[in-house]
């Protein structure tokens, strides 16, 4: 039964286009959301399965959110537009900046997208064409507000997102991953290149966040710079999300920001402080007693049936 | 008979001084071919001289405010640097030990300053509850987890105490953290050199630790070679226990200090892990000395930018930029370019 999977997956694709119809305003709302950290944990995960750890997923994320802010403030772009420009312009800067940051160790690639990250924050919060720490408001969202163009937007990302990571997953991008994230001398001796496999990936997860990014900003209109577009939270959450679904997958992160984004509605209405902290617990949890997370827990199932 | 001998004595002395004056100076030369180290040095001093005349307010400023910044930087340059574990909820403790603090100077009218010997106790037995919950699971497998594993615990702390004590910014009222001392024109704060006798004490504690002490020499070894060490029959698991409880019990009791001075609400810990990382990679991994130095460094440096009142708003950005070039500059690379 193989093709299983692709009618599953059609069914699915059908359900979620055809989803305006059946449900109002704020659970399409609520799927934006779960949209838009899906794609964030998805392509953290994309560039994780390499071996490398990034914390940069704000910066991209509010630098994409900047670029569309700009393009269609100065420029008049059409939202789509300013859209593709948020997403060549993460790409652009990731890849540059990857050049020469990709060379270093584990740790300090980590910490250096951190600290990126605040770069761009302190850039866009001191510059007078950003709006300085007050930001700036959009004149006109994506489709008047129209709920339904903007949800199939953003749906159109999500499936995007979801189809590099399987294009990530069969070719031979995922056998060169898979050797560098496992031993970065042995692969390297085996002629893979890591140098320009990292460069790649890196400027494709970047791009996926920086989209990410535009589309969140045109959903809801503004760029603050502190707490909004690059807060901390666009880091943790994606991170969890992946954390809880499975990481190395491509359902995993898909599962868990669709099940997290949830909880976290709803915890949110009986925590009003602190429901990150139902977060922090997933993610120690996680770390420490599930890595395979629930993809983990599912394949074990499958395996211990088959037997 | 006599003569030669005395022709002889003098003759040879003088040669061994003139081999060793020439191996001394081989050495210095090795010394500044090798590490650049006393040109730094020199460097460092003819700007602080610079500063000194320049702005004398930078210099007192930008000398408190790098001691502060090595102060919480140390007890990470003793986990990250020594034994090789990664906590990125560093600044997380440091903001419980000031929340601990707070409520004990609310609840209590306990001195934030007295508070710092039962922070030192109590952060002690927290540090071996949360190695033995969650750190003691992860060491010496890959350290993307420890990582992660920081992050999540860091978040937990955070959130936890938003749901004890909301985000709501909070301030000790003490008259004496704005003391100030007038020296020829100019006044200055007087009671932030604590934080400079704080960080003075604790590098020669930590110093004295590591050089004299059995186990300070044991953790040394642990840091080069777990392996090595667990052949050579020094207790591994114990040292990292040690170790991981002296670094969180030292960053809780700076929790109170760093609460004497500044607002403090749940988030406050973030920016000063990544200052604290950056310091410790900018300084070397090991070197507590240079720890000092690159807070000092970064410190007045990020002062005197702060100091002007156009650029005072980039000074972040300095700090950032000077970090990445210098994690760049010491190649902190991986093995296959």
């Amino acid at each position: 039964m193989k093709y299983w999977k692709y009618l599953i997956c059609a069914v699915l694709l059908i359900v979620a286009v055809s989803l305006p119809k059946f449900i109002g305003v704020y659970p399409l709302q609520m799927a934006n959301i779960i949209l838009i950290y899906m794609a964030l944990a998805l392509s953290w995960d994309m560039l994780l399965r390499t071996g490398q750890l990034s914390f940069g997923i704000a910066g991209f994320f509010g630098l994409g959110g900047y670029a569309t802010m700009l393009t269609s403030t100065y420029f008049g772009f059409n939202p789509l537009l300013s859209l593709m420009a948020a997403a060549i312009t993460a790409g652009l800067v990731a890849a540059l900046v990857g050049y020469s940051v990709l060379r270093l160790r584990a740790l300090y690639f980590a910490i250096v997208t951190l600290a990126l990250g605040e770069i761009f924050r302190v850039i866009a919060q001191n510059l007078e064409i950003t709006g300085g720490t007050e930001g700036m408001l959009l004149k006109q969202t994506m489709f008047k507000g129209d709920a339904a163009s903007t949800y199939w937007v953003m749906l159109a990302i999500g499936v995007l997102t979801i189809i590099i990571s399987i294009i990530f997953q069969k070719t031979r991008i995922h056998y060169a991953s898979t050797s560098i994230r496992n031993d970065e001398i042995v692969a390297a001796s085996s002629g893979v290149n890591i140098f320009k496999y990292l460069v790649i990936i890196f400027a494709v997860t970047s791009a996926i966040q920086g989209l990410v990014g535009g589309a969140y900003v045109q959903l809801y209109g503004f760029v603050e710079p502190t707490a909004t577009t690059f807060s901390i939270n666009f880091v943790l959450m994606p991170i969890t999300m992946a954390l809880l679904g499975g990481l190395y997958t491509t359902w995993g992160p898909v599962i868990g920001a669709v099940l997290l984004s949830v909880i976290a509605e709803s915890l949110k209405l009986r925590i009003p402080y602190g429901h990150l902290l139902v977060y922090g617990i997933i993610m120690v949890v996680g770390i420490l007693w599930f890595p395979g997370g629930i993809m983990g827990f599912i394949k074990k199932m499958f395996k211990i049936s088959n037997q | 008979m006599l003569i030669p001998c005395g022709q002889y004595k003098p003759a040879r002395n003088s040669s061994i001084r003139f081999r060793d004056l020439i191996t001394m100076i081989n050495s210095i030369l090795s010394k500044f071919k090798q590490k650049n180290f006393l040109i730094g040095f020199i460097i460092i001093i003819a700007a602080i001289i610079l500063v000194a005349i320049y702005k004398p307010n930078v210099l007192f400023e930008g000398l408190q405010r790098s001691a502060l910044y090595a102060l919480i930087a140390l007890p990470m340059a003793l986990l990250l640097g020594i034994v090789d574990i990664v906590n990125l909820a560093h600044g997380e403790f440091m903001m419980v030990g000031a929340y601990f603090a707070y409520f004990m100077n609310v609840q209590f009218g306990m001195d934030p300053i007295v508070a710092v010997i039962p922070a030192l106790f109590l952060f002690f037995l927290f540090g071996i509850l949360v190695y033995y919950i969650t750190f003691k699971h992860i060491i010496g497998k890959e350290p993307l987890s420890q990582l992660l594993l920081g992050f999540g615990v860091g978040l937990v702390l955070a959130e936890g105490i938003t749901v004890i004590a909301t985000n709501f910014p909070r301030k000790l009222g003490l008259d004496y953290v704005s003391s100030s001392a007038t020296i020829g024109g100019f006044t200055f704060g007087t009671f932030e050199f604590v934080y400079v006798a704080a960080t003075i004490i604790i590098l020669v504690g930590l110093q004295l630790f590591l050089k004299k002490t059995d186990t300070g020499q044991a953790a040394l070894a642990v840091g080069q070679n777990p392996r090595g060490a667990k052949i050579v029959g020094i207790n591994v698991q114990w040292i990292y226990l040690l170790i991981f409880a002296l670094s969180i019990a030292l960053i809780g009791a700076i929790g109170p200090l760093f609460g004497t001075r500044y607002t403090i609400f749940p988030g406050v810990g973030d920016q000063y892990t990544l200052k604290s990382f950056i310091l410790v990679a900018v300084g070397g991994m090991g070197s507590l000395n240079g720890v000092v130095l690159a807070a000092l460094i970064l410190g007045m440096a990020e002062t005197l930018v702060l100091s002007s009142l156009q650029y005072g708003k980039w000074a972040d950005i300095i700090y950032f930029a000077l970090i990445i070039g210098f994690i760049l500059y010491r190649s902190h690379q991986r093995q296959v370019k």
